[in-house]
């Protein structure tokens, strides 16, 4: 099984778009970004470490089993059930003539 | 009428012979709760002004004579995971703080055609990862049996407020054992229906193969009530089953006992082996002997990939995770960081707004799916997800129903598992498989002698859509202790 590294703990803390402690670090504290990094490092490692166990079992001729349900193909008429972006659109934190606004995207 | 008392049963048996008003017994669980939630913090927000005008209309249609069914005027207590149009939706996170919810989930909906009273929202592990309640954004419920245990989680706000008497009954979700774990922590019945069972529209979604809605009780009868009304096939959910509207509410709400005593029994003795506490395994004991005067036959099986599920579900539930929670990034919901670009407002919000549970889950679920990790971890797992569900297959071509225990121990004390996540993970290590296979469970408490002692449950897993079986020999078991 593979070993997660710390270079590969930050790749993927930038694909899941999560900054780590890095506040804590900026502000100066006294290394709790650091700490906390290398506690999720342990942790994730001893519970992949866990997952080992699962290759033991010989799984050649098993079919994955893909979801919870046996139901296919669950289509219904492609209507809009509603006009109104009604309340939704109050949960944005901002927002202007109906669309949602964010910063640049470059 | 006692709050103490009251069941979702005799509340409905006492409005509708006026022995007292839906709108006076809300009024009085309303002072319960502002005396005593301070201690048990069960909820993370009230509802009284609208729940006393629904409780309002219920006793109006009392006055008029008009139909009302069991769950009139109902004072129930919902996970705040579930959307009430109108109300706070937090997810017991930071990064749903202000979220206000815009629409009801169908549950919800209906709930409300039924006449239920909505008391509050209920506390909870962040978007339900935990078994504790310790990973709420804004404090642990505590356990009313002994407020220095945790209620267990993550629906340990549902559960704590119906053990409480702060609400008749309430709702709580279920993906590992979320409902069943806390309900035997806080000795009150708890049923994780079939996956499809009931509609998940309006739940915030967790691992989506797994969640399912289910309710907290004081009885199994009114389980059977509560299940009976948030049942059946929904076009806003296309997981839910048609399978779920068959289910017949005579056979759910009047179970007969020459039905009961032909079910036969199963004990996989995967589930007594070691780490299973001597409490636990001898009040489950108990349970058995006095399930076997009912003359139901019992017999032992066996389960053999069950050691296996914890592995397999902590690589499943992660990677589902991982995609369910990428809409939360303060851009559509919630409160917002500041930040001059785009990818950075992403980050700041996540990192701001995820506990450190929520991060560690959605980083695991990133690395089981990534490139080069997927066939080692994911797929293999969704194949080992195929073995649990077969086991049961089998199994259940000799037996009716299971019997398990629903914890490996007693309620744990505060922050005795916190520093080890995977110390927390495996007290869902016999609630886990029933989710995998998507068959239905219940966790009913252990009719047990000395008061003082803390609660225990027991589990009873079905076939798929058998609830009736579960809540059929649940409600038998629970005559025998009256």
């Amino acid at each position: 099984m593979a070993e997660l590294s710390k270079k590969t703990l930050e790749h993927l803390a930038e694909l899941a778009r999560i900054n780590l402690n890095e506040e804590a670090a900026q502000k100066g504290e006294p290394r709790p970004g650091e700490a906390g990094r290398e506690k999720l490092l342990n942790d994730l490692q001893m519970i992949l470490g866990h997952f080992g166990e699962l290759q033991a079992l010989d799984t050649s001729s098993v079919q994955p089993m893909t979801g919870g349900t046996n139901l296919e193909n669950v289509l219904r008429n492609d209507e809009n059930a509603t006009q109104d972006t009604g309340k939704g659109l109050d949960a944005f934190p901002e927002n202007k003539d109906g669309y949602l606004k964010v910063p640049p995207v470059f | 009428m006692h709050l103490h008392d009251l069941t979702i049963k005799k509340f409905h048996e006492g409005l509708v012979n006026k022995e007292f008003s839906a709108h006076e017994m809300a009024q009085e669980v309303f002072d319960l709760i502002k005396a005593e939630d301070g201690k048990i913090h069960a909820y993370l927000s009230l509802n009284e002004r609208m729940a006393l005008r629904q409780a309002e209309e219920a006793d109006l249609k009392i006055a008029k004579n008009e139909p009302v069914g069991f769950l009139t005027g109902a004072l129930m207590a919902i996970k705040d995971n579930i959307l009430i149009e109108g109300l706070p939706c937090t997810s017991a996170s930071k990064i749903l703080e202000n979220y206000t919810a815009s629409y009801d989930a169908t549950v919800i909906k209906k709930l409300k055609s039924s006449g239920a009273v909505f008391l509050g929202k209920t506390n909870m592990d962040e978007f339900a990862m935990g078994s504790s309640t310790e990973n709420s954004a804004f404090g642990p419920t505590k356990n009313p049996h002994d407020l220095t245990r945790v209620p267990g989680g993550s629906s340990g706000g549902s559960a704590a407020a119906v053990a409480s008497h702060m609400a008749v009954a309430a709702l709580g979700s279920d993906t590992g054992g979320s409902i069943r774990q806390p309900a035997a922590f806080c000795g009150v019945v708890g049923l994780k229906p079939t996956y499809g069972a009931v509609s998940r529209y309006g739940v915030t979604a967790m691992a989506s193969s797994l969640d399912q809605i289910g309710p907290f009780t004081k009885t199994v009868e009114d389980a059977a009530i509560l299940f009976n009304e948030i049942k059946g096939v929904d076009a806003m959910d296309s997981t839910s089953s048609p399978q779920a509207s068959e289910i017949k509410e005579e056979d759910l709400l009047k179970p007969k006992l020459e039905d009961i005593r032909k079910l036969r029994i199963g004990i996989p003795k995967e589930y007594f082996v070691e780490g299973l506490s001597a409490e636990i395994g001898s009040a489950v004991e108990k349970a058995i002997q006095d399930i076997k005067s009912l003359k139901v036959e019992i017999k032992e099986i066996s389960l053999p990939h069950t050691k296996y599920a914890l592995s397999c579900y902590y690589i499943i539930m992660p990677a589902e995770v991982s995609s369910n929670l990428e809409r939360f990034e303060g851009i559509r919901y919630g409160s917002r960081q500041s930040a001059e670009k785009l990818i950075d407002l992403y980050k700041k919000n996540r990192e701001a707004g995820f506990g450190d549970e929520s991060k560690r889950r959605i980083l695991l679920g990133t690395f089981v799916l990534s490139s080069g990790y997927y066939d080692a971890y994911y797929a293999k797992a969704q194949k080992v997800r195929r073995l649990i569900a077969q086991d049961f297959d089998q199994v259940f071509k000799e037996v009716d129903l299971v019997l398990t225990p629903v914890t490996p121990t007693l309620p744990f004390k505060f922050g005795e598992k916190t520093d080890n996540p995977l110390e927390m993970y495996l007290s869902d290590a016999f609630t886990i498989p029933v989710n995998l296979a998507g068959l239905p469970a219940m966790s009913l408490p252990v009719n047990q002698t000395k008061k003082d002692k803390l609660p225990v449950g027991f589990q009873l897993i079905g076939r798929h859509f058998k609830e009736a079986d579960i809540l059929g020999l649940g409600q038998y078991y629970e005559k025998l202790s009256r």
